[in-house]
């Protein structure tokens, strides 16, 4: 199934107030009827598994797209279907324009590809890693030089210049493998499980090379079982479950479809009758419940379907009644309810 | 600018144009390994020449009561070939075995594939490396060959013929050690694969040229027609060809008693004779033609996309 994508992404202006707080990570107009990855039908079997079930998958240029699904859904066999390195059973997949099946050069010469493992030669050092891949994607010899200068400095790796490949952490190598796929300028990304395997600090390093280069006008199409690496920095999201998309489009889509309802958690020092009257006076309001008090104060959560001006007037509402406001959060629709909503727990 | 230089370039240039051969000659020239492998190469070769000297020159003195210096010294070049060929039919699958089997288990094959570099640049360079060592083997042990030429017996042309016949050999198992490479997933049953060809490549051509030696030696007392004789001749040649220790011992003998180093002369048993071509040369051919085939064919072999 094939979300429907409607209304442009506006960047940072229709940020939710949670996303708001934390500060823009990536803003950028994508006009997602330009899609610089697209498969039609895409079905992959390997005797009876079923390992891709006419997937439709829709990459806008420009996009962060994070694809989400269990172990086992499908997620590598998609990936190594788009970099030419296995032919799909049916269906079509374009990348940047070029048929993965015809065109498997001009594919090639479009996309940066990491899998999910390291593939470094141990016996070489930093440099030369990059520069025999340089030369394996025909750049000129006397172009590299100053295009490994570049990479290195892009992913921080300048210092290791001519050190051994297999002397540098795990970090570093995915490092590494990152700056290998830029070798020839690629407009689209293929990384899978870019971040697995990492500590925390590589983690985040990795995630904020990838908002570097989505500055730098690269389609990124990472593949995750970790959410909270996707919901930090993607555009879009797909997920895939048992070889199917169940979900896919604009984040801030798939949160209003999936999420429909705000959450807003008032807490209060008294006069809980009041705060319930004056909230259910207002518009967009779902519904109101009364939590359990927290540290003996009255708390409530309200259910709201309305923009950000409406949370504006709650708080208004309660403070023009004078009615004592400690906290007045809204609960961020994470990325993790979404997924459990519409994932069934089905792994192939 | 890019383009005059690119003019300017020298053969070793355009070689080492090729990512993956100059990646791997880097790779085999680093550390200890490829030196602790040369020197091995020539304790081994050069302990055998002494063994074949001392014995030879005992030998010689026991009989004759002087040494005769053409005898020794062609025996000495002989040994030191043999044990070349011997070597180098375990070494360059070796090398090879592991060119597109070693990429899988380093996971770095999914990378090159996904690169632009040709199928036939991956072969031609990972061929390319392991023979530039063999040649360094090779011309490493040219001064223990010429050891010989002390006591004569030995001309110029053996050398070239040896080298050239030892090379043609590493470049088929070259390519055949690539070609098991391209078709396995792992290196220990590539390297199983090629040893097991090349070895029934040897034994069994060398069986073929015994039997057929005995059987011509048997048609010859038999007086067969002269067509028979000259099918038996080739089938012979074709065998003796296939196999590069007969040649070399063929294209020796030939040398020796014929001073031809091209050609032949071959008498029938009518007394009729013809000019037919030194071994050496069919086997280099014979040799480099299957070589390019099966560089060919595994060049299909990497194109294939998985299904």
């Amino acid at each position: 199934m094939s979300e429907p994508m409607n209304p442009p992404a506006e960047g940072i202006e229709e940020m939710s107030a949670a996303e708001a707080l934390k500060g823009p990570k990536f803003a950028v107009d994508i006009d997602e009827t330009d899609l610089i990855i697209e498969t039609r039908a895409l079905n992959k079997r390997y005797g009876k598994l079923h390992a891709v079930n006419n997937l439709d998958l829709q990459v806008p240029r420009g996009a962060i797209y994070g694809f989400v699904g269990p172990n086992g859904a499908g997620k590598t066999s998609t990936m190594r279907i788009l970099t030419t390195l296995m032919r799909p059973t049916s269906g079509e997949a374009y990348v940047n324009g070029f048929s993965v099946t015809q065109q498997p050069r001009e594919v090639r010469s479009s996309i940066g590809y990491m899998p999910d493992f390291f593939g470094v030669y141990e016996d070489m050092k930093v440099w030369e890693y990059l520069d025999f891949f340089a030369a394996c994607y025909e750049i000129p010899e006397n172009d590299r030089p100053g295009l490994i200068r570049d990479l290195l400095e892009l992913v921080d790796l300048s210092h290791r210049r001519d050190d051994m490949v297999d002397k540098l952490s795990r970090g570093m190598k995915q490092r590494l493998c990152l700056a290998r796929t830029l070798a020839h300028d690629p407009s689209v990304l293929i990384l899978d499980e870019p971040a697995s395997g990492l500590d925390p600090r590589a983690r985040v390093e990795i995630r904020e090379l990838l908002i570097e280069l989505a500055k730098m006008d690269k389609t990124i199409f990472f593949s995750s079982h970790i959410l909270a690496d996707v919901s930090e920095i993607c555009t879009h999201i797909g997920i895939i479950e048992a070889g199917e998309m169940v979900a896919q489009g604009p984040i801030k889509e798939m949160r209003k479809q999936l999420m429909p309802h705000r959450v807003i958690i008032v807490t209060l020092l008294g006069q809980i009758d009041e705060a319930k009257e004056a909230i259910s006076q207002l518009p967009d309001i779902q519904s109101i419940t009364e939590l359990d008090p927290e540290d003996n104060k009255p708390r409530l959560r309200i259910e709201f379907s309305g923009e950000d001006t409406g949370v504006s007037e709650m708080l208004q509402a309660l403070t023009t009644r004078s009615i004592p406001v400690v906290n007045f959060a809204e609960e961020s629709s994470n990325l993790e309810t979404v997924f459990m909503k519409v994932t069934k727990g089905i792994v192939t | 600018m890019a383009t005059t230089r690119r003019r300017l370039r020298s053969p070793l240039d355009l070689i080492l144009s090729n990512p993956v051969a100059l990646k791997e000659l880097r790779g085999r020239m680093r550390g200890p390994r490829a030196f602790v492998v040369l020197t091995g190469y020539l304790i081994v070769v050069g302990g055998f020449t002494i063994i074949i000297y001392l014995a030879t020159t005992s030998a010689s003195l026991s009989t004759t009561g002087e040494v005769d210096g053409g005898t020794v010294g062609r025996l000495l070049f002989s040994s030191v070939v043999a044990m070349e060929l011997f070597l180098v039919t375990f070494i360059t699958p070796a090398f090879t075995a592991s060119a597109i089997s070693g990429e899988h288990e380093h996971q770095t094959y999914d990378l090159l594939r996904t690169t632009l570099l040709p199928e036939r640049s991956l072969v031609w360079g990972k061929l390319f490396s392991a023979l530039a060592y063999v040649v360094l083997l090779l011309l490493a042990a040219i001064p223990l060959q010429s050891i010989a030429f002390l006591f004569g017996g030995v001309d110029v042309p053996e050398v070239y013929i040896s080298f050239i016949t030892l090379l043609a050999t590493a470049t088929l198992l070259g390519t055949l050690g690539i070609y098991f490479s391209s078709l396995s997933r792992r290196t220990l049953r590539a390297n199983i694969m090629t040893y097991v060809t090349a070895m029934s490549i040897a034994i069994g051509t060398a069986m073929a040229v015994i039997m057929l030696l005995s059987i011509s030696a048997a048609a010859e007392r038999n007086a067969i027609s002269k067509a028979a004789e000259w099918g038996l001749l080739l089938l012979q040649g074709l065998f003796v060809c296939l196999n590069p220790l007969t040649t070399l011992l063929i294209s020796q003998d030939l040398l020796i008693n014929q001073q031809q180093i091209f050609t032949f002369e071959h008498e029938f048993t009518d007394g009729t004779t013809a000019t037919l071509p030194s071994p050496w040369i069919i086997f280099t051919i014979l040799y480099l033609a299957i070589s390019a085939v099966i560089f060919v064919r595994t060049t299909w072999v990497l194109k294939r996309i998985d299904d």
